[in-house]
């Protein structure tokens, strides 16, 4: 071959210079689009900056030499000689830029990694950030819900508790080491008579015995608790209180007494009641052997009587004998009064029973002691329900105990004073009461009081059957009679000095079986 | 400080060149050959950073998709493209114009005897075959991105 023809080559240059421009800027607008999808990231910054630079030198090499083809064929080589170094030098340069932004293309890389790295560490920290707030969150929640529960739990024990503090009937209280009363329940302050608002009180000074509260005392101190201790104690109104306490110290972390918990329960009810019951029994007993002993001595009282009554025939009236066996004659009466009280007392008297009205019985009593009472300086008040139901009993048998009765509260208010009798009704008893403002009666002779030849009297001046003769006469009629004292006044609600009886008589209905409680 | 420093340094220089201007050589004058050897040393600069291209996205694990691919045919074709490119210059150096019939012209031959650097820059003459599909290449490459990056946002 003698010659190589050009001509493919020129044809290949000018269809590739073209061909080249325009996938470059295919390339170029490629780049642009990945760089508009995600403008932050680098790799794609790079390839668009590498597509710009080969754009721009497809463009100037691509144009430069479609330029030389048309040129030199159209005869203006003259014209390409002077622009030739021009775009020669052109691209020279954009191939230089091309390397450089290829060159420095790891450098952005790195930079770009180190970057991600950091924002990937940044981004994991972020998110594990997220997951402790998420699990704080979870955990404050939970908490929350845990606090809730919590508190609702102590909320209703603390309500559970605070109702059987609250409500219970017996006393619950705390002390403090020296025996001050911190707190303590309603059925305590009401017992103990405390104001609402509680006042400082101290617990030992309530013992009415030195030995129980030196006993209260030593227990809790040497064993920490104490318990079953009957306490006698006095409420601020003055009465005397029965109280079954059980009590348990309380230390601190060291183990040193802060103070005590204790529970009592009112025993004074059970206790009167087991009294009533105990003196009901004795004077069960008591009337049989006063009824045997009124037996045996009646008959002989009655041969004393006549004979003496007798041998007064004899005599005459102003002589020494006559008026010796006035003296006999006298005196064998009381005894055989004395012996009829003992058969009123137990039973044995022989009985008319009536429907009767005590507001006229009481009325009769009093029209005919009232007078005295009045001497003495004593007030008589009525306070009678008209319409008091009739009982069944013994007319001259319940004057009697009426008749005891003011005599009793006669010899009560020796300076005077005021009697109140009070009648009123249950639907199935009538009630009396007779109260006094006198001197009372006190608490160890109280259980007594009803006892044959029991008397606070001077010698000679009674013979301590008057309220025996009442309770035996009450009891024949199927009632019962308490003593109070000191008194609570029922209007006032305020506590007097003074005793008062209450009976208690069964109404005399004629519908039978009356189920109706009392009031 | 520093700045301040540079700035008394600049202004000495300009004083020394204003005060002495016949002593200053201010321009060098270059020959012909030397745009040529520019020219050349791009060639072989641009055909490094190409190579070096290729050999990074071929070892950074993470560029593994297939527009990576793409991207380091393109590195490849057109660092041959370079190659070819200077070797077309460094035998173009080589010819005279008594080795060229018809110059500037559509008839225009490599006279003969025919000689490794004439066949040498008949090939190189066609270069377009390297250089079109290289950036062919690089259009594949860019678009497979554009895709996969699309593909990627959608999720």
């Amino acid at each position: 071959m003698n010659a190589l023809p050009l001509l493919p080559a020129i044809i290949i240059d000018f269809f590739g210079s073209a061909a080249a421009i325009l996938l470059s800027f295919l390339a170029l607008r490629y780049s642009w689009a990945l760089v508009k999808l995600k403008p932050s990231h680098i790799i794609w910054g790079f390839l668009f900056y590498f597509c710009i630079a080969m754009a721009v030198f497809s463009l100037s090499r691509g144009v430069g030499h479609i330029v030389r083809i048309i040129l030199l064929f159209s005869d203006h080589s003259d014209l390409w000689k002077k622009l030739s170094p021009l775009s020669g030098g052109f691209n020279t340069m954009l191939m230089i830029s091309a390397a450089a932004v290829t060159i420095y293309y790891h450098k952005g890389l790195e930079a770009y990694r180190l970057i991600r790295s950091e924002a990937e560490k940044l981004a994991d920290a972020n998110a594990r950030l997220s997951t402790s707030a998420l699990q704080l969150q979870q955990l404050n929640t939970h908490l929350e819900e845990m606090v809730d529960e919590r508190t609702r739990n102590l909320s209703e024990s603390e309500k559970k508790f605070r109702n059987f503090f609250e409500n219970s009937k017996d006393i619950i209280y705390f002390c403090n080491e020296h025996g001050d009363i911190t707190s303590i329940n309603s059925s305590g302050k009401h017992l103990l008579g405390f104001d609402a608002a509680l006042e400082t009180v101290n617990f030992y000074d309530l013992f009415n015995n030195d030995g129980d509260r030196r006993k209260y005392i030593n227990e809790l101190n040497k064993n920490g608790f104490i318990s079953d201790l009957e306490m006698e104690c006095r409420g601020r109104d003055g009465s005397t209180r029965h109280i079954l306490l059980t009590a348990n110290t309380l230390y601190d972390q060291d183990g040193k007494m802060i103070g005590c918990e204790g529970i009592g329960k009112d025993m004074t009810r059970l206790k009167t009641i087991t009294e009533q019951l105990i003196n009901h029994e004795k004077m069960a007993s008591v009337g049989q052997m006063a009824a045997g002993v009124a037996h045996e001595i009646n008959t002989p009282l009655g041969i004393i009587l006549g004979y003496t009554q007798l041998m007064m025939d004899d005599f005459e009236i102003d002589s020494e004998n006559y008026k010796n066996l006035q003296i006999v004659e006298r005196q064998t009466k009381a005894c055989r009064k004395i012996v009829a009280d003992l058969l009123k007392f137990s039973r044995q008297s022989e009985s008319v029973k009536a429907s009767i009205d005590l507001n006229q019985i009481i009325q009769e009593v009093l029209a005919v002691t009232e007078h005295t009472l009045n001497i003495q300086q004593i007030e008589v008040i009525r306070r009678f329900d008209p319409e008091l139901p009739p009982v069944i009993g013994d007319a001259e048998k319940l004057h009697q105990i009426f008749i005891n009765l003011f005599n009793n509260s006669q010899h009560a208010m020796a300076d005077g004073g005021r009697l109140t009798v009070i009648t009123d009704k249950t639907p199935a008893h009538v009630l009396v009461s007779v109260i006094d403002n006198g001197c009372g009666i006190a608490d160890k002779i109280r259980s007594r009081i009803f006892d044959p030849f029991f008397t606070t009297k001077e010698v000679g001046k009674g013979t301590g059957l008057g309220l025996s003769v009442t309770y035996g006469i009450i009891q024949e009629h199927g009632g019962s009679i308490s003593v109070e004292s000191p008194v609570e006044d029922g209007q006032t609600g305020k506590t007097i000095q003074g005793a008062a009886f209450h009976i208690r008589l069964p109404v005399h209905d004629n519908t039978p079986n009356v189920n109706e409680e009392d009031r | 400080m520093k700045n301040r420093r540079i700035s008394n340094i600049v202004i000495l220089i300009v004083f020394l060149l204003v005060s002495e201007p016949g002593s200053a050589w201010a321009l060098q004058s270059h020959g012909a050959p030397e745009g040529n050897y520019v020219h050349q040393m791009a060639h072989l600069l641009f055909t490094g950073a190409l190579l070096y291209l290729y050999w990074h996205t071929r070892h950074t694990p993470v560029l593994t998709s297939r527009g990576w691919k793409y991207l380091q045919i393109f590195c490849i074709l057109f660092a041959s493209w370079n190659v070819l490119a200077f070797a077309g210059h460094e035998a173009f150096g080589h010819l005279t114009p008594d080795d060229f019939i018809e110059k500037n012209g559509l008839k225009e031959y490599i006279a003969g005897p025919i000689t490794t650097t004439k066949v040498v820059y008949f090939i190189t003459k066609m270069d377009h075959l390297l250089y079109v599909p290289a950036l062919l290449a690089l259009v594949v490459s860019l678009k497979t991105f554009y895709n996969d990056a699309l593909q990627e946002e959608e999720k």
